[in-house]
């Protein structure tokens, strides 16, 4: 496994500095962090949004790097789309054809019509291997387990292939190790979020969240262990702020400033945003079949979003169970632009939210857009309403 | 007695208002806003606190709008300038039905429904022509500063044409007016009418409805107001002295009143850490 640091640029800043350097990492289109990692020698593995098991291309010491887009203009992505579909899609492969970032193989899902058609055009145009992880459709079949540990074996071995390594199972375990420990120190964040919010603003929680998907696990956890505990020492004030769950963020990211604007606006004390880094909930456990775990986790110890289809987790209770759990007042329902699963699902969400007289708002974006001021009055009126009338 | 503070920051001026639990303005101070809005904001509140004859811990509530009021982490919650606005006028004219708000940087016009809620509103473009640095400007041109305006055009007998179409080229027109021999008190007075028939659109686009009740520092000139009038043909309701640059700061005060009263009957408490 190539062992290197590829983000020092936290160490040794207090809080506020290791929040600039996050926030400047995850708005850097040149992508450093993959940059110093290719330049020691070291392969990447790019990954489409939602979900990806990133402990088996961790496990063949392969970086696994998040695919979320960027704030780029899509010059030579647009000719390869039409119009009517979303921007991530246009902006994740514009990084590659205009040399942001190099990969050595990208993996798509068929999480909607447009992220089926990824490995086609990525495969015409580039030379590394483009697969599709088909993960199971049928949630519920008893057969589901079973199916997606082979394709997870399907997926190792073309790994295997371009780390020129083969992978053990006591190499997945520990991969399963590190990536247990990075999804507690998630939860950790989030709980802070939840029960004091005012002492990490949403906005705060994402950068310190998003640069786990650019930079080994190891390092990210290395750089949560020392950062929960300064947060938690915050001195802030407390505000009377409307506790807000997000939804809408589970795969094309809202603009940066679009997050700190709902921040300081309200608490937003849960959300979806990447949620693919926090897809499951408990730890894998490390004994049997590591890749059978793994396939497990995926289906029985996993969170929600609208493009799986899983009769045991309706979008709409779930999200009404976000609301309950962490005892938010209102939901911001949003959805990218062109995003299908997104706005389809923003039917059953506002209807069962209507049903419990949970207030809402609904709103659009898209990773590119550029003014807020209007969506900011929009959004502070709704929450003065909530405050006030 | 609940004691609550609305601190505004605007662009210009930082106000802050007191009041207690009967609506009654026990202090207020102003402060020019300049650059450092978080030190601006406490220490005007102090200045208006200290004012009131209270101490800090006995304010309940402190609510803060205006252009900075994300940067006053001395409040308790934020809200725009068009709720603090609304909520302060229709105390002062219950039967308002549109506000216009004409500050140093801004210009807005908003139309009330029922109780203090905004219907719809309209901002000025990013454009300094629609407010009052446009004024501001006119007068620099000419050697005067803003305090002498309403002075200066109160001697006015008629206005010129000043197109007000942008605060730079009405340089130039202020200048030709000048070389003509036309008097200030007559250009300012043309500025002010130019300002007003931008207002008057933004009322327009809000589909305004009576009463009106104008609010902001501009509308402290009393030939601002009574170009206002004609061009309305309409009566305007104007908060009394100094109280209509601090209209959203006292209606940011009174939102502090009612959030006090809504935690009450939910049984909530407020915590401050």
């Amino acid at each position: 496994m190539t062992q290197q640091q590829v983000f020092p640029e936290w160490r040794h800043e207090p809080l506020d500095g290791v929040l600039y350097q996050c926030r400047e990492l995850i708005e850097d289109s040149k992508f450093p962090t993959v940059q110093r990692w290719r330049a020691n020698g070291g392969k990447v593995v790019g990954h489409f949004q939602v979900y990806f098991p990133e402990e088996i291309a961790h496990a063949a010491g392969v970086l696994p790097f998040k695919l979320r887009g960027a704030s780029v203009e899509p010059l030579k992505a647009d000719s390869h789309f039409g119009s009517y579909l979303c921007s991530i899609l246009k902006t994740s492969l514009e990084l590659v054809l205009s040399k942001h970032i190099e990969l050595d193989m990208f993996v798509t899902h068929p999480i909607c019509d447009a992220a089926r058609n990824l490995a086609g055009v990525w495969g015409r145009n580039f030379s590394f291997p483009c697969q599709i992880l088909y993960l199971p459709q049928n949630a519920n079949s008893s057969h589901a387990c079973e199916y997606l540990r082979g394709e997870y074996d399907r997926l190792k071995r073309c790994i295997e292939e371009i780390a020129g390594r083969s992978v053990t199972d006591d190499d997945l375990r520990n991969s399963l190790n590190v990536f247990n420990q990075n999804r507690a120190l998630l939860r950790e964040l989030y709980a802070i979020k939840r029960d004091t919010p005012w002492l990490l603003s949403v906005d705060e929680a994402y950068s310190l969240l998003c640069v786990g998907g650019m930079i080994p696990r190891e390092e990210h956890n290395e750089m949560l262990r020392a950062v929960l505990p300064l947060i938690r020492e915050r001195s802030v004030k407390r505000q009377d702020k409307i506790r807000v769950v997000f939804e809408g963020g589970f795969c094309e990211q809202p603009p940066f400033d679009l997050i700190r604007t709902i921040g300081r606006t309200c608490y937003v004390v849960d959300d979806d945003l990447l949620i693919g880094l926090r897809w499951i909930l408990e730890d894998v456990p490390l004994d049997g079949d590591p890749l059978s775990q793994l396939a497990e986790a995926y289906l029985e110890k996993s969170s929600y979003s609208p493009v799986q289809h899983d009769l045991r987790k309706p979008k709409e209770a779930m999200l009404l169970r976000r609301v309950a759990d962490s005892k938010a007042d209102a939901v911001i329902v949003t959805a990218a632009k062109m995003c299908e699963p997104g706005l389809e699902e923003q039917v059953a969400y506002t209807r069962s939210l209507d049903k419990e007289r949970v207030p809402y708002f609904v709103s659009e974006f898209e990773e590119n857009m550029s003014s807020f001021d209007h969506l900011e009055i929009q959004l502070e009126t709704f929450m003065e309403n909530l405050l006030f009338d | 007695m609940s004691y609550t503070a609305g601190i505004d920051v605007g662009s210009t001026y930082t106000k802050v208002v007191v009041v207690d639990g009967n609506r009654i303005i026990l202090g207020r101070a102003m402060e020019p806003t300049g650059f450092k809005l978080r030190e601006v904001g406490e220490r005007t509140y102090s200045r208006a606190v200290e004012q009131a004859g209270l101490k800090k811990d006995d304010v309940r509530y402190i609510v803060a709008t205006g252009f900075g009021r994300h940067q006053t982490p001395i409040s308790d919650v934020q809200v725009t300038d068009l709720t603090a606005n609304a909520r302060g006028v229709r105390f002062l004219f219950p039967n308002t039905g549109t506000i216009l708000d004409v500050g140093g940087q801004t210009m807005k016009a908003s139309r009330l429904g029922d109780g203090a809620t905004v219907k719809s509103f309209r901002l000025n473009d990013k454009c300094a022509a629609g407010t009052g640095a446009f004024l501001e400007k006119t007068a620099r041109y000419m050697g005067y500063t803003t305090d002498e305006i309403g002075s200066l055009v109160s001697t006015s007998k008629e206005s010129v044409s000043i197109s007000g179409v942008c605060a730079v080229f009405a340089e130039s027109e202020v200048i030709n007016h000048l070389s003509e021999g036309v008097a200030p008190a007559d250009i300012m007075h043309g500025a002010i009418v130019s300002l007003v028939g931008r207002s008057v659109q933004l009322m327009k686009r809000v589909r305004m409805e009576p009463e009106f009740t104008l609010v902001g520092g501009i509308l402290r000139f009393e030939r601002m107001v009574q170009v206002v009038r004609e061009q309305l043909r309409a009566e305007v309701n104007v908060p009394e002295g100094d109280l209509v640059q601090f209209t959203a700061a006292f209606g940011a005060a009174l939102l502090g009143q009612r959030r006090l009263e809504k935690l009450e009957e939910s049984g909530a408490s407020l915590q401050r850490v």
